[in-house]
């Protein structure tokens, strides 16, 4: 991060700088001066940049914090939870499906009342994947439990970060809290920030230590039982205690921020009232959007209209009273959600805002929903105004025309609907006949002839050109070689990854032959849905009408990230052995994202989230070693393949088509080049593989019915290089070979070599 | 004391936005403009780039935003009305309304070898300036990035911003880890800042600057889009040109030296490689390769690095080469495509 620093101290009583930076990195700026213990984390846009410039100030040495990186955003709640448990101060960052799948958590944080922070960074939940801003991941924050601070601007989230621990850790309190941002609008976009300028000053106020007196579980003296098996009729007054907790959290805030008030000059009040005084009109929103609406207001203001914006800094707990006094003498106010409740007439704040007029008494108050910008759409200037005229409108007539509604759709040209662009493709120019497998009847195993290459490229290829993948990237053309050799018709399932967003974006596919998306934790278990919905759709005959002429294959595609968050799916539908192949495109890191550490990176190499610098060598735990954990759950064919060894790849992907269409699962680990986030160059692709291949870091081998074989051999043919030959022809592993890296290095080969010489000895001896 | 913004919207905001293809360094620049207008220069501002999983080769933008210290930045929509635009690569305008939305009085730099007039007409320009420069050209001769040469030129068109703060901050960030970067970088700098050429054609009687659309106008909509989100259409991905994704270099067929390995098929990401089914010399039939699609190759060249023989080979790219060149692939569209 680089934060160019100016002292300022014209405002409060403490020292400050100014930085120029943005919301993610005000987060992880907060979290690095107050040095939390642990950070447990798993990458999802738009949150994953906290961890990562956690991870560049770690390698610098500026902090001490612990960064675990989880196998999932579940795991990293649970990462989060335990060391919670333990006394010390605890952080995390995330968004979206992220924390959704680490929502079952929260109430149990919250519940057992350990307190930590979290940031969670606005995106949009959604099943066509939208990666953009809008609030529908914090209303499901709504009924965990824990406090909800909002931050409109990069300013506050370095401030609500400093604040929330203070809350959190209140002895009053007892709570995790959440800080909000919307993601990209402020998570991204960089803006003067006044920061503390001393470390030891922002321990000053949120304590040095968390305050004592609460149990932990690592005071041996005092042992204590955490999490009880507790039913009726005591769990109600659990809740009613974090009840009261929560509501003791507005009070506790209001002391918080007139004390940081006074230190930095900066307040945020629970409400953040702008105009309000004498304002006729009014429209609410939450975070980013709040702050453009000011701009509104002024210029209507300028025309004789008496406007006011009205936005929350905390909506857990819901500052009801406030609300309902601020809108009083409102005439009518637009209530704007980032996020529908569907079926609700309205998004959660609308609802809320009613309850809490009726509530308080205010019945002339003219209230009109709208829900807005949703998966990141924009909120412009002309969008508040337009919010701004159906306040008037009410006031006006007195009464509200269309309580609820949406703003910002857009009914599309009739004369634009898609058509079908290409013929579908012909099973017969799928099946080419070209390619034999036959088992043998003596041994079982299969016998598998391909044709020269050559041949093959009369086959369509599955997916279209016009994706949008970096030039160079290995995924494409791993992939359709790995298809050239499965003959007839497949239905494909993608993981979130790079494969997945570059072929897919709205309103194209370039995926010729069906395919489905579902999230990264858990393809294996939706396609084994699939699979099975064939099987039983064939035999009850309803298929019957398509003539079909061979069964498909159904092919998984996943990165190697998808096998760290989708193992528990991925072993589970190896075990019950469905008839599918999940492939495995191995690219040494969670690309789509921006290049963070995945199990699979390799010891050494820089990530985003393993840096090189003067404190830190790139990643410090061992690559996994997939094909074997998936191998041991005895699944009949388990192969890896790289482009550098093609015919080895299409017999490969030619039994594995067998296994999946007669026996049952099959998984299979290509290594592909991000030209990208390897920093090498886009031509070397194939060398670079082939080379990962020579230095036996990634073998080439197939386990069919328990049987390991080696397919290629660089040993016997002469052909082995030192790891190091390998490594040089990439920038994230160049430090490797400086001398201070020797000793990584070392470790590096030595894995490799251990596990080579196991698998040699595997390949030697069947029964092993 | 910072000195006065020449222009300011309504808000009170001067805006820029750079138009380029991931890769270029378009984020970086804009980056770097930005502090050094907010952190070096006394201004305010805010700056931010397109956001998402766009690769390196696909259109991105970047914003900035300057105002003087008093003024409120709350604004966080994407700059639609730009004082200045940045266009990194000039093929952009392909596919891309670069000038959306720029006013009579606005300059647009372009990185080209064309002259302003050629430029005017690519860029589907009705008034407003256009500057010139040759960033690539200048980046490859003093052995730097294009985004240096491109820096270089915007400062000149932001006279308020001293183009000395950034030759301070370039200097710094690269003597400690790249002393011997410090000097080629500068240079490429400066030649950026020298060497723009600028021209401006006045707004002809009567016609009025086209208004802009909103960026986040979609094509389809509630009333035409297939429920779920579902593609109904796939494979339209073939649609797309992504030439632009290329950056200088492509690979060259030289059909008389091939074997017809099919070791290009076997590497090429995009698909590029036409084959048709003929007889071989005993009348057998075989497939033979007839030439590669441009329109998806991204120039990685990687075919180039798998071919055994001479066959192919990699070259600059000139314009209008691939477009005399392109075998097109002979996509089983659906009627009435
Ligand atoms: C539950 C959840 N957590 C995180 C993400 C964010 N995410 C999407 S793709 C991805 C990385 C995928 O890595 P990998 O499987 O290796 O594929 P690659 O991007 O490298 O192609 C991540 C972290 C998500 N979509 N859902
Ligand atoms: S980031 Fe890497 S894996 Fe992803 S599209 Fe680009 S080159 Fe391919
Ligand atoms: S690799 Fe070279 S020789 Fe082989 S088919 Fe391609 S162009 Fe022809
Ligand atoms: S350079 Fe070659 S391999 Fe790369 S996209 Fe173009 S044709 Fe394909
Ligand atoms: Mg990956």
């Amino acid at each position: 991060m680089a934060i160019e620093i100016q002292k300022d101290n014209r405002l409060g009583n403490v020292e400050q700088r100014i930085v120029y930076e943005s919301g993610n990195e005000m987060a992880a700026y907060a979290a690095h001066q107050i040095n939390y213990h642990i950070m447990g984390y798993f990458p999802i846009s738009p949150s994953t940049e906290v961890a990562q410039f956690l991870d560049l100030m770690k390698a610098n040495g500026q902090h001490d914090i612990k960064l675990i990186p989880a196998d999932g955003e579940h795991g990293s709640a649970g990462i989060c939870y335990g060391a919670s448990t333990a006394g010390g101060r605890v952080f995390n960052a995330t968004s979206a499906n992220g924390y959704l799948y680490m929502l079952e958590q929260m109430p149990v944080q919250s519940g057992t009342r350990f307190p930590m922070v979290m940031n969670l960074v606005c995106r949009s939940v959604s099943g066509p994947l939208d990666i953009h801003g809008d609030h529908s991941d914090l209303y499901y924050a709504l009924n965990t439990g824990w406090p909800i601070l909002m931050s409109r601007d990069p300013q506050a989230v370095y401030d609500m970060n400093i604040m929330a621990l203070k809350l959190a850790e209140d002895p009053e309190v007892r709570l995790p809290v959440l800080v909000t941002q919307d993601g990209y609008f402020t998570s991204h976009q960089k803006r003067r920030v006044m920061t503390i300028a001393e470390r030891d000053d922002v321990l000053k106020f949120v304590g040095e230590h968390p305050p004592q007196g609460f149990p932990d579980t690592l005071d041996r003296n005092n042992p204590i039982t955490v999490g009880p098996y507790m039913n009726e009729p005591d769990y109600i007054n659990n809740c009613y205690q974090q009840s009261m907790a929560m509501y003791k959290a507005e009070e506790v805030y209001d002391r918080i921020r007139k004390e940081y008030a006074d230190l930095t000059g900066r307040d945020y009040p629970i409400l953040d009232m702008y105009r309000m005084e004498d304002a006729d009109v009014a429209v609410f929103l939450m975070n980013s959007a709040s702050e453009i609406i000011k701009d509104v207001v002024d210029q209507l203001r300028e025309q004789g209209i008496k406007a006011g914006s009205i936005a929350p800094n905390m909506i857990r707990p819901f500052p009801a009273k406030a609300i309902a006094e601020a809108l009083r003498n409102v005439k009518a106010i637009t209530v704007g959600d980032r996020a529908d409740s569907y079926g609700g007439h309205g998004g959660n704040m609308v609802n809320e805002i009613k309850a809490a007029l009726f509530t308080h008494n205010v019945k002339d108050t003219l209230v009109i929903s709208r829900v807005y910008g949703l998966g990141g759409k924009d909120f412009y200037a002309e969008d508040g105004h337009a919010l701004f005229e159906l306040a008037i409108d009410a006031m006006n007539k007195g009464a509200v025309e269309k309580p609820f509604d949406y703003h910002g759709h857009t009914p599309g040209d009739p004369t634009k609907k898609p058509e079908r662009v290409l013929e579908p493709m012909k099973y017969e120019e799928l099946n080419t006949g070209l390619i034999t497998v036959t088992p043998n009847e003596e041994t079982g195993k299969l016998k598998v002839k391909i044709p020269p290459l050559r041949a093959l490229t009369k086959k369509p290829k599955r997916i279209a050109p016009g994706h949008g993948a970096c030039p160079g990237c290995g995924i494409f053309s791993g992939l359709e070689l790995f298809f050239k050799g499965i003959e007839g018709d497949i239905v494909a399932l993608f993981h979130t990854g790079c494969a997945m967003v570059v072929t897919t974006g709205y309103p194209y596919s370039a995926h010729k032959a069906t395919y489905i998306h579902n999230l990264f934790q858990n393809g294996a278990a939706t396609l084994s849905g699939v699979v099975e919905m064939f099987w039983q759709r064939k035999e009850r005959g309803e298929l019957d009408h398509l003539g079909l002429q061979d069964d498909f294959t159904f092919v998984m595609i996943t990165g190697d990230g998808g096998m760290d968050i989708g193992m528990g799916p991925a072993i589970g539908a190896a075990l019950r052995n469905h008839r599918m192949i999940i492939l495995e495109y191995d690219n040494e890191g969670y690309m789509n994202t921006g290049a963070q550490l995945s199990y699979s990176t390799p010891m050494g190499h820089r990530t985003s989230t393993s840096n090189v610098g003067k404190f830190q060598g790139g990643k410090v735990f061992h690559h996994k070693d997939t094909a074997q954990i998936m191998a041991a759950t005895n699944i009949s064919y388990v192969f890896t393949g790289s482009e550098s060894n093609p015919q080895d790849l299409l017999k490969k992907a030619a039994k594995a088509q067998w296994y999946a269409q007669n026996v049952g699962l099959v998984y299979g680990k290509i290594l592909i080049t991000c030209p990208l986030n390897w920093l090498s160059d886009d031509k070397e692709g194939t060398s670079i593989v082939n080379s990962a291949v020579d230095s036996c870091f990634f073998p080439l081998y197939e386990i069919e019915q328990g049987v390991t074989t080696i397919t290629y051999d660089p040993e016997a043919k002469g052909k082995r290089v030192p790891l190091s030959d390998w490594l040089k022809m990439m920038g994230k592993t160049k430090h490797l070979g400086k001398p201070e890296y020797e000793e990584t290095l070392h470790s590096f080969q030595a894995e490799v070599d251990r596990r080579w010489t196991q698998l040699k000895a595997k390949h030697e001896h069947p029964a092993l | 004391m910072a000195q006065q913004l020449p222009k300011v919207n309504e808000l009170g905001f001067f805006e820029i936005r750079l138009e380029s293809i991931g890769g270029l360094g378009a984020n970086l620049a804009g980056k770097m403009l930005a502090e050094a207008g907010v952190m070096g220069a006394g201004f305010n501002g805010v700056s931010f780039s397109s956001y998402g999983s766009e690769k390196k080769g696909s259109p991105v933008k970047a914003h900035i935003r300057f105002c003087d210290m008093s003024t409120n930045i709350r604004d966080t929509s994407p700059v639609e009305r730009p004082h200045v635009v940045g266009i990194f690569h000039e093929n952009l305008s392909k596919t891309v309304n670069v000038v959306s939305g720029i006013y009579e009085d606005s300059t647009v730099l372009v990185n080209s070898t064309n002259n302003p007039e050629q430029l005017k007409e690519k860029m589907n320009l009705v008034g407003g300036t256009i500057a010139v420069i040759d960033a690539t050209n200048i980046s490859l001769e003093e052995n730097n990035r294009v985004n240096m040469a491109m820096l270089g030129a915007l400062f000149r068109l932001c006279d308020f911003l001293d183009p000395q703060i950034m030759k301070d901050v370039i200097r710094k960030s690269l003597e400690k880890k790249y002393p011997q970067a410090v000097a080629p970088a500068i240079r490429t700098f400066e030649r950026g800042y020298d060497e723009v050429k600028f021209q401006t054609f006045a707004l002809p009687q009567g016609v009025e600057m086209p208004a802009f659309v909103r960026q986040d106008t979609p094509v389809l909509g509630y009333e035409t889009q297939p429920m779920g989100g579902t593609i109904v259409n796939p494979g339209n991905s073939v649609l797309k040109d992504l030439s632009i994704s290329r950056s200088g270099m492509m690979p060259d067929f030289d059909e008389d030296k091939c074997i017809h390995c099919a070791a290009c098929d076997n590497v090429c990401p995009d698909f590029c490689f036409v084959w048709d089914e003929g007889a071989d010399k005993r009348g057998r039939p075989q497939m033979f390769l007839q030439g590669i699609d441009y329109q998806y190759c991204k120039g990685c060249l990687k075919c180039v690095m798998a071919c055994p023989t001479e066959a192919l080979s990699d070259i600059r790219e000139t314009e209008g080469y691939a477009d005399d060149k392109r075998v097109a692939h002979r996509h089983n569209f659906a009627a009435g495509v």
